[in-house]
């Protein structure tokens, strides 16, 4: 029983890194329609901010933290100014943006590559590495920060689109592009912050799982897969689903690896499989969007 | 002097400054392939932005400086060595392009820096073109074996040696029931296959064995596996940084005791950094011991010239090349032939890797070059790199 529980908290951490780049990728989608897989080399570079802010430079752990979301946000909204918007407004097809953010995903790569070098690199925890025992619960300080702060963000982000008139902004964007302009919403701001909160949060994912995987100039991909797998476990339709999809990937990863009577190499296959069951039985996923709003 | 024959001198004098540099420029050009038909081409095939980087640069960059070393010391045969680079990515196709493009450009021969993969497709072309080609650092046993490509060497240490060594160097624990941990790159999973068939051999169960996906984010799940197969002893076998890292860090968050013996992954020194606080009383087996002359000779050279301490994946890279230039010397000429005959019977070889005494050469028949007795075993002190413990298979 303590294995299991150990292993829930641990599976709960990691689900939270992949829910969080699933909803990286959904406050883009929604509203854009477009998918940007650049979600995980954003999460590369909020890592590697870790590496100078919270390690060469020893800041203080919110100070870095906060730093980092702003840089963040920066980069996710020179990102949709300078490589989706002029493509949008040159009446470019809807598969361009998709195709240019997947080359910013090699120029994110390759720029890290070259300016940190191929090593990996240490990034400090929040709390340090100790063992928290809580009850029968037991894990690391990193993962029940993870936990905690992905609770928080998804919460927010649930007040954001459900209780605020900016949030139903975003919904009407998402709903009917056309109707939301004529509304007087700014479709270009809508882009430009979706962008922005999308690599706010795929850079806390970067940060939040660096001090377990180390910062690396080839972390993003696998990140980026694993989050856009929840993002079609749970549904592009609502916040939640992010969050679902996310946990219900790493506990089936986990617990295979753990009780499943399979080979470790088969083992890594579940999340495939995963992937493909949701896209030929349930392609809106698991938490479609309300009825009546869509 | 009219403005208009002013301007017709000032024509002239720059038409004339024109044809000068025409000339020059003529003559360098014209020059440019009597010189570089005087070098002696070396090609390197690296792998510059895929998975490989992290050990390919490190190489290559040993590889580097023991060319500019050659030629600060009057080069082979009386010429310098031109090293040619190419990127393959780490993919085999582009691997093989790159052997090709080398050839075509006159390499004499081709040192492969990259995946194992890679370096097998790379062996196509030098197979068919009959050039000369090895692998200074990939530890792969199959290298030499799936291909009959007798233009191939391979130098760097063999995973069969690794568990040769660690084993002889745990001899005395007599161990009965061992796990093993992995991750999925192709080195990896063949690493653990000469790990696994080294334990069967000598008669020690396999109680665990057990694989961390690349990019995963835990490996709890793998390790509380091991914790409830309670053996004696864990190897790991996985020769990615940041997936060691994680299975390290599981290791003590999940409290686990017994002892870790790793492959000569951890003894790159970035784990000093990554993994700070995990890598007390890791044991790990090694090609480098930074007290023999000839590795303390390298290291003080390197330091001096690049600026940065070197350590034993720079010492493949400059081994490969000075076991190249050793064979051309002994050949006398730059004739494939004649080359590959030469690097076939180097022997007595005495390199920057390897342990004291240790010496690279080829047995009739077989391609790999490192001496099985060459490895060594350290532990890690802390965070650093403890002293050499163990020598050979003996």
């Amino acid at each position: 029983m303590n294995d299991f529980l150990e292993l829930v908290v641990g599976a709960t951490a990691s689900g939270c890194i992949y829910a969080l780049v699933a909803l990286a990728y959904l406050l883009i989608t929604r509203p854009t329609g477009i998918i940007n897989f650049a979600v995980g080399e954003w999460a590369m570079m909020a890592a590697f901010a870790g590496v100078v802010m919270l390690n060469q430079w020893d800041w203080p752990y919110p100070v870095g933290m906060a730093v980092m979301v702003a840089m963040m946000f920066v980069v996710g909204w020179m990102t949709e100014r300078l490589t989706v918007r002029p493509l949008v407004e040159s009446g470019a097809p809807p598969l361009a943006p998709i195709l240019a953010l997947l080359g910013m995903l090699v120029v994110f790569r390759e720029a890290i590559s070259i300016g940190f070098g191929p090593d990996p690199q240490a990034v400090p925890a929040a709390f340090g590495f100790g063992r928290l025992e809580w009850g029968l619960l037991a894990g690391s300080y990193q993962s029940f920060f993870i936990i905690a702060c992905t609770l928080s963000v998804f919460a927010m982000a649930w007040y954001f689109f459900e209780r605020t008139l900016h949030g139903k902004s975003f919904e009407a964007v998402a709903i009917d592009r056309r109707a939301a302009a004529w509304m007087g919403i700014h479709l270009g701001r809508v882009t430009a912050v979706s962008f922005a909160m999308g690599a706010v949060v795929a850079g806390l994912a970067g940060v939040l799982a660096a001090p377990n995987v180390s910062a690396h100039y080839l972390m993003g991909m696998p990140l980026a897969i694993q989050g856009f797998t929840a993002l079609v476990i749970g549904g592009v339709g609502r916040v939640e689903g992010a969050l679902l999809g996310g946990l219900i990937l790493a506990f089936a990863e986990q617990m295979t690896v753990r009780y499943a009577p399979v080979p470790p190499g088969l083992a890594m296959g579940v999340p495939l499989v995963l992937l493909i069951l949701f896209l030929l039985v349930r392609p809106t996923g698991l938490l479609p969007a309300r009825e009546g709003r869509t | 002097m009219t403005h208009r024959r002013f301007f017709m001198s000032l024509h002239t004098i720059q038409w004339t400054r024109r044809a000068w540099h025409t000339v020059l420029l003529s003559a360098l050009v014209g020059a440019l392939p009597a010189l570089a038909q005087n070098t002696i081409k070396i090609g390197m095939i690296t792998d510059r932005v895929g998975p490989a980087k992290p050990y390919a640069e490190p190489v290559a960059a040993g590889a580097t400086f023991a060319v500019k070393e050659i030629n600060a010391r009057g080069g082979i045969l009386g010429r310098q060595v031109e090293l040619m680079v190419e990127d393959d990515q780490g993919r085999p196709d582009v691997s093989a392009t790159a052997a090709r493009k080398l050839v075509d450009a006159g390499a004499v021969f081709i040192l492969s820096v990259s995946l194992t993969p890679a370096t097998q497709q790379a062996q196509t072309v030098t197979l068919e073109s009959k050039t000369p080609h090895m692998t200074p650092s990939n530890g792969g046993d199959t290298l030499t074996t799936q291909v009959n490509n007798p233009n191939f060497w391979q130098t760097g240490p063999l995973g069969s040696t690794q568990i040769a060594t660690l084993l002889s160097y745990a001899a005395n624990r007599n161990y009965k029931r061992v796990a093993l941990i992995t991750e999925n790159s192709d080195l990896g999973q063949l690493t653990n296959r000469f790990f696994k068939a080294g334990l069967e051999k000598a008669g020690i169960q396999i109680v665990a064995e057990e694989m961390v996906p690349r990019g995963s984010t835990s490996a709890d799940a793998q390790m509380q596996k091991i914790r409830a197969a309670n053996p004696e002893a864990l190897f790991m076998t996985g020769v990615v940084t940041p997936e060691n890292t994680l299975i390290l860090r599981s290791y003590r968050q999940l409290g686990l005791k017994m002892p870790i013996l790793g492959n000569y992954n951890l003894s790159v020194p970035v784990y000093t950094s990554v993994a700070k606080g995990l890598m007390d009383g890791v044991t790990f087996v090694d090609a480098f011991d930074p007290n023999k002359p000839e590795t303390k000779r390298f290291i003080e050279a390197y330091k001096k010239d690049v600026g940065t301490e070197p350590y034993n994946l720079n010492g493949y890279g400059y081994d490969g090349v000075m076991l190249v230039a050793d064979a051309i010397r002994r050949a006398g000429a730059v004739d494939k032939d004649k080359v590959r005959e030469a690097m076939q019977a180097t022997k007595g070889f005495v390199g920057v890797m390897g342990s004291s005494g240790a010496q690279y050469g080829f047995a009739d028949g077989k391609r790999t070059g490192f001496d099985t007795n060459g490895m060594v075993v350290r532990v890690y002190e802390g965070d650093k790199q403890g002293k050499v413990v163990h020598v050979g298979v003996k």
